[in-house]
């Protein structure tokens, strides 16, 4: 997939896996934002990241509950820092770089770092 | 394909293939049903080779794993219900599973159950803590061969094998009365679920990642599912058979495990007792392995988390929390004190519900070029997988039904 083709958003990039520059999971595209307006050229202005992203893909009171688990963050990721875009977007920065792993890094405190093999 | 891998993987397979829910309808479909019921063990069989092996190659193809192609396919909302749809019936197969173990420690030890159906999380726990994936699955699955004393016993108590083979053909036995017409159909139904429960394409699939498969490991894929998957149904039908043989004429009813694993006391006497229990603790245990990690795969697939058990706990720590949290909420349920029988029926009538929604999605994805290139499905995979997908969605509206009017199987 070309970024400066033409794209089926819906069907080709919302909802793929992305993966850092480590091969690291670090998210699904929960939404992409646009630029540009009537008229004029429409571009991927960045993908968005996080359950804030869900707001307008899911039913009010769902998206209410999911806001009360898990939070309303959005992360943005430009287009300029995807790599390519397959069955999975890859990045060409780690997941850090673009706000991602936030909560991962986060639980990651709460888990003993002993025992295992 | 490096043949000791190989080796490993079937035997792996093998050993992994039996489960709490296979032990008590295989052996009560026997008692009941004679050599009746062989051929829904043999055809669902089938089914979850042909489901098995689209999982593995989706995750050798792609080289991801079937729950975030899944959410790309069916969007947030009906992957949400797909989601939540296979996270609660593999939840309560969890359950079943631990409370099996627990049921399997109290016969072995006289404690109490609840304390033993603890102490088995706790010591799953840890293994899949301090184990890697390889591991995990190894461990599990090769002392799971202790199961192949039900095919020794089986040979041991000289079956008819004309009559078992007879199983084989597609029957329904002539002169049962209505009642029992319905009662077959449970079972049919139940066995049907029990061999193809959904987890297990998903576990299958994630392991595939976890151990890094690419093209070149299609061929062991298929092997594993045909040979293997096969040769561990072998042992299912071999404890349906000597239930056939010994249990229905002495009308017992094998309604819990310990009663299935008196088919190896009788012949080998204690030592066989003792395998028999063994090897039924490791492979329930290696389920309740399987059907939590399931779930936690899922999870972190749906939502992009790191994830895998190649990785040390703190490199997937959402991943960690979830099979930490789904162990304990299927100890959790057990502890309520359900009965563990009735746990099993709830596992089986809730995966039949809900296997359509989880199989026709992987084999969309199977089938779909812009995936799996030159690996998609052809006519075999096409014709299977829509026959099978036929067959599961009348079982899935009928399950119900034939659980409420034979009241759960009874005649």
């Amino acid at each position: 997939m070309n970024l400066e083709g033409p794209l089926k958003l819906v069907s080709q990039l919302v909802d793929l896996p992305i993966l850092d520059k480590d091969k690291r999971w670090c998210g699904i595209v929960d939404d992409v934002e646009l630029s540009g307006g009537a008229g004029r050229e429409t571009r991927v202005a960045a993908l968005l990241v996080g359950p804030g992203a869900y707001r307008g893909r899911l039913p009010h009171w769902l998206y209410w509950l999911v806001e009360k688990i898990a939070g309303a963050r959005i992360a943005r990721v430009p287009p300029v820092e995807i790599e390519s875009i397959g069955s999975a977007v890859h990045l060409k920065c780690s997941a850090e770089q673009v706000g991602l792993h936030r909560t991962e890094d986060k639980v990651r405190s709460w888990i003993p770092r002993w025992g295992a093999l | 394909m490096n043949p000791l891998e190989l080796t490993l993987g079937i035997m792996t397979a093998v050993g992994g293939f039996v489960d709490i829910s296979e032990l008590v309808f295989a052996a009560q479909a026997g008692s009941i049903f004679g050599y009746a019921l062989i051929w829904v063990f043999a055809f669902a069989t089938v089914g979850i080779m042909v489901f098995g092996e689209m999982a593995g190659r989706v995750a050798a193809v792609a080289r991801q794993p079937v729950f975030n192609l899944m959410r790309h396919r069916l969007g947030l909302k009906l992957g949400l219900v797909t989601l939540f749809a296979s996270l609660l019936s593999t939840l309560i197969t969890c359950a079943a599973e631990i409370g099996g173990l627990g049921l399997i420690l109290h016969y072995l030890t006289g404690a109490p159950y609840l304390l033993m159906a603890s102490a088995s999380t706790v010591v799953v726990m840890l293994s899949m803590w301090v184990l890697p994936f390889k591991w995990i699955e190894r461990v599990y699955g090769l002392l799971g061969l202790l199961m192949i004393v039900f095919a020794a016993a089986l040979v041991a108590i000289h079956p008819p094998w004309d009559k078992l083979l007879g199983g084989f053909v597609p029957q329904v036995p002539s002169g049962l009365s209505p009642k029992q017409l319905l009662q077959f159909g449970y079972f049919g139904v139940a066995i049907l679920s029990a061999v193809m429960f959904p987890y297990e394409a998903y576990f299958y699939s994630s392991g595939g990642i976890e151990e890094e498969w690419g093209p070149k490991d299609l061929l062991t894929n298929r092997v594993t599912t045909t040979v293997g998957f096969a040769l561990g149904s072998l042992l299912a039908i071999a404890i349906l058979a000597s239930s056939a043989q010994l249990f229905g004429p002495a009308l017992v009813g094998p309604q819990e495990p310990g009663t299935t694993a008196m088919e190896a006391a009788i012949p080998f006497g204690r030592a066989g007792l003792l395998l028999a229990l063994g090897g039924m603790w490791i492979a329930v245990a290696g389920a309740a392995v399987e059907t939590c990690m399931a779930n936690a795969y899922a999870t972190s697939q749906f939502f992009g988390w790191e994830w895998g058990r190649h990785k040390k706990p703190w490199e997937a720590p959402r991943f960690t929390i979830a099979w930490i949290v789904f162990m304990l909420l299927a100890l959790a349920i057990v502890m309520t004190g359900v009965n563990v029988m009735s746990l099993v029926e709830y596992a089986v009538l809730f995966s039949i519900v809900v296997l359509p929604l989880t199989y026709l999605p992987l084999m969309l994805l199977a089938g779909d070029k812009s995936y799996m290139r030159e690996h998609s499905n052809k006519w075999l995979a096409k014709g299977l997988g829509w026959t099978y997908f036929a067959v599961v969605t009348a079982a899935a509206i009928a399950a119900i039904p034939f659980y409420l009017l034979t009241s759960g199987g009874q005649a």
